[in-house]
């Protein structure tokens, strides 16, 4: 079990200087899989009552010397009334074809509020898979928040299990694409008791030949009244090649529920861009404009000024095709 | 001397469908002309095409802004000329704040003629001074553009993004649609501290009542994409007591 108050030092300093890491966080480093590549998984427990006082970052590495199929497993426990904020990102350093498969595992107990950052920026020959379980029993609040910002293949599984009363769930999703590669979104959340809220909120931005999958699920069970539950899912396609498909759905067994989902798929306004040109500002600008508001609704999200503002420059330097041009590279500027 | 404008045959469609037939207009540094005529006569498509939206093609003709091709020019690019169009129907941009967005046009406009950016302080204070014109309130400026804005509150916000790029010539497409008599007043006010012997305003307007604010020297009638008759000031009574069908029929 790792102590949250403990700093691990980063084993990888010499050849990485990760520039998230802002005040008053603590990083623990996640080597191929496990803590500091010292064969444990990761498993942090926050007791009841306690706050966490730093944010923490937690670094999943891949290196040249990384097997090629990993396995990572990380577990977060939240006890009663317990606090933190958890920021997740995910690297490749070395250009071999990594599979990663993860499973994390998150609980929160009554009263626990907790918001949790997942960063995954890895190169255009990588594969990674991560399922996500979640459980937040009475009154806990979960403001998730990913940022699917570069990858061959991501696919994030997402599952959320409303279990006690009065919880309340956000999950807000970013995902990039270009080339070729693939972004895959599963939520399943559902709603179990009476009287939880969950929203969601997932967008992305697609070019070239990039792809977006978004497969969401509702699920109110019978005895689940008063339940208010959102989805949303925006798409926005750059090139005639970029491909959205999107699937929101909505299972309602409660008859007393406050429920929506929607979906789109769409381009950049025409009216908008012709507007900010007839101002003096280049097409290319404006897109970018354009793009960055887009992409701002989930970025808000975040609740700390230094790490939103990190990750909107992160964002913009991505829709500006900074990381494209770094072909041989692994880092994509992080 | 070479007007500011000239407009030579200017013929322009969208589709199949001709809407400017021919329109000659010469607007010269100092002056202020206004354009009238009925719905559908052509005023916004002459607007639009001049500001370079691609929707429509032109068709024959040409349009010389201070020497230049105008209609070569990308609609950036006849911004960063001197060129500006205030909207009729101002478009919302969600996410994207009002401060922003004065910003990045100013500070491209000072690109193009190799200035720096301005400095925060310089920004804020030009923009200060220029809301002022127009009775903008500075909560404005953190909102996106447009989006929440009254009718009355788009205008302005035309308005001040004109005082704030000092174009050569404005182009004004019925910015007094919409508007309650302040609104007006506080709009025309803002156009007429612009007013300078070396620049030019074009006003689109149907209402004789924004004219009573800003005095144009010519008024140029527009029907079905022609200009059927130019003369002074004194026009836009009559047209609003008689309408446009003695000249029309005329």
């Amino acid at each position: 079990m790792v102590k949250p108050n403990f700093i691990y030092a980063p084993a990888l300093e010499k050849e990485f200087r990760c520039k998230v890491p802002l005040k008053n966080t603590r990083q623990i480093f996640v080597v191929n899989g496990s803590v500091q590549g010292a064969g444990a998984p990761l498993s942090l427990r926050i007791e009841d009552g306690q706050a966490m006082d730093k944010m923490l970052q937690i670094i999943e590495v891949r290196d040249s010397g990384s097997p090629l199929e990993l396995s990572f497993f990380e577990k977060f426990e939240f006890g009663k009334g317990s606090s933190g904020k958890i920021v997740q990102c995910s690297h490749t350093f070395s250009m071999e074809s990594f599979r990663t498969s993860e499973k994390v595992e998150i609980s929160l107990d009554e009263n626990a509020a907790v918001e949790f950052i997942i960063m995954q920026n890895e190169h255009n020959g990588a594969y990674h898979s991560t399922d996500f379980n979640v459980r937040l029993a009475q009154g806990a609040v979960l403001n998730m928040v990913f940022l699917s910002l570069h990858g061959g293949v991501i696919r994030n599984n997402i599952k959320v299990s409303m279990d006690g009363e009065h919880a309340e769930c956000n999950l807000s999703g970013l995902y990039l694409t270009d080339s070729e590669q693939l972004m895959d979104y599963s939520v399943e959340l559902v709603h179990n008791v009476p009287s939880c809220f969950s929203r969601q909120l997932f967008k992305g931005v697609l070019d070239d030949k990039g792809k977006a999958h978004f497969d969401g699920i509702i699920r109110v069970v019978p005895d689940a009244q008063k339940t208010e539950a959102y989805q949303a899912n925006h798409n926005l396609l750059l090139s005639d090649d970029a491909k959205a498909l999107t699937k929101p759905q909505l299972e309602i067994y409660a008859d007393d529920v406050k429920c929506s989902h929607g979906a789109t798929v769409g381009r950049l306004n025409e009216d908008e861009l012709f507007y900010m040109r007839t101002r003096g500002i280049p097409a290319k600008e404006a897109k970018l404009l354009q793009q960055m508001a887009f992409t701002y609704e989930v970025l808000e999200k975040i609740s700390s000024t230094e790490l939103r503002d990190r990750m909107q420059s992160l964002v913009e330097k991505r829709l500006r095709g900074e990381f494209a041009h770094c072909r041989n590279c692994s880092k994509n500027c992080c | 001397m070479e007007p500011m404008l000239k407009i030579e045959n200017l013929h322009a469609s969208v589709g199949d469908k001709e809407i400017l037939k021919g329109i000659n207009l010469e607007i010269n540094k100092g002056e202020v002309h206004a354009i009238m005529g009925p719905n559908g006569s052509g005023k916004s498509t002459l607007s639009a095409v001049l500001a370079g939206r691609e929707t429509f093609t032109v068709t024959e003709g040409s349009v010389t802004f201070k020497g230049m091709d105008l209609l070569k020019l990308s609609p950036e690019e006849r911004s960063w000329a001197g060129l500006f169009l205030g909207f009729q129907y101002p478009i919302e941009i969600p996410g994207v704040s009002n401060v922003n967005f004065i910003k990045a046009s100013v500070n491209e406009h000072r690109k193009q003629k190799g200035l720096p950016p301005l400095s925060p302080a310089e920004f804020l204070k030009l923009m200060r001074e220029k809301m002022s014109y127009v009775e903008m309130d500075s909560s404005f400026s953190s909102r996106g553009v447009n989006v929440g804005f009254s009718g009355g509150e788009k205008k302005r916000n035309e308005i001040f993004q004109m005082a704030m790029l000092e174009p050569d010539l404005a182009i004004l497409d019925e910015t007094d649609s919409g508007l309650d008599v302040d609104a007006l007043r506080i709009v025309a006010t803002g156009v007429n501290r612009m007013k300078r012997p070396d620049n030019a305003a074009i006003v689109i307007t149907h209402y004789q009542r924004l004219l009573d604010y800003i005095v144009p020297d010519v008024i140029h009638v527009l029907y079905k994409g022609r200009i059927i008759k130019t003369a002074g000031k004194e026009l836009a009574l009559q047209i609003e007591s008689k309408g446009y069908d003695w000249i029309i029929n005329g």
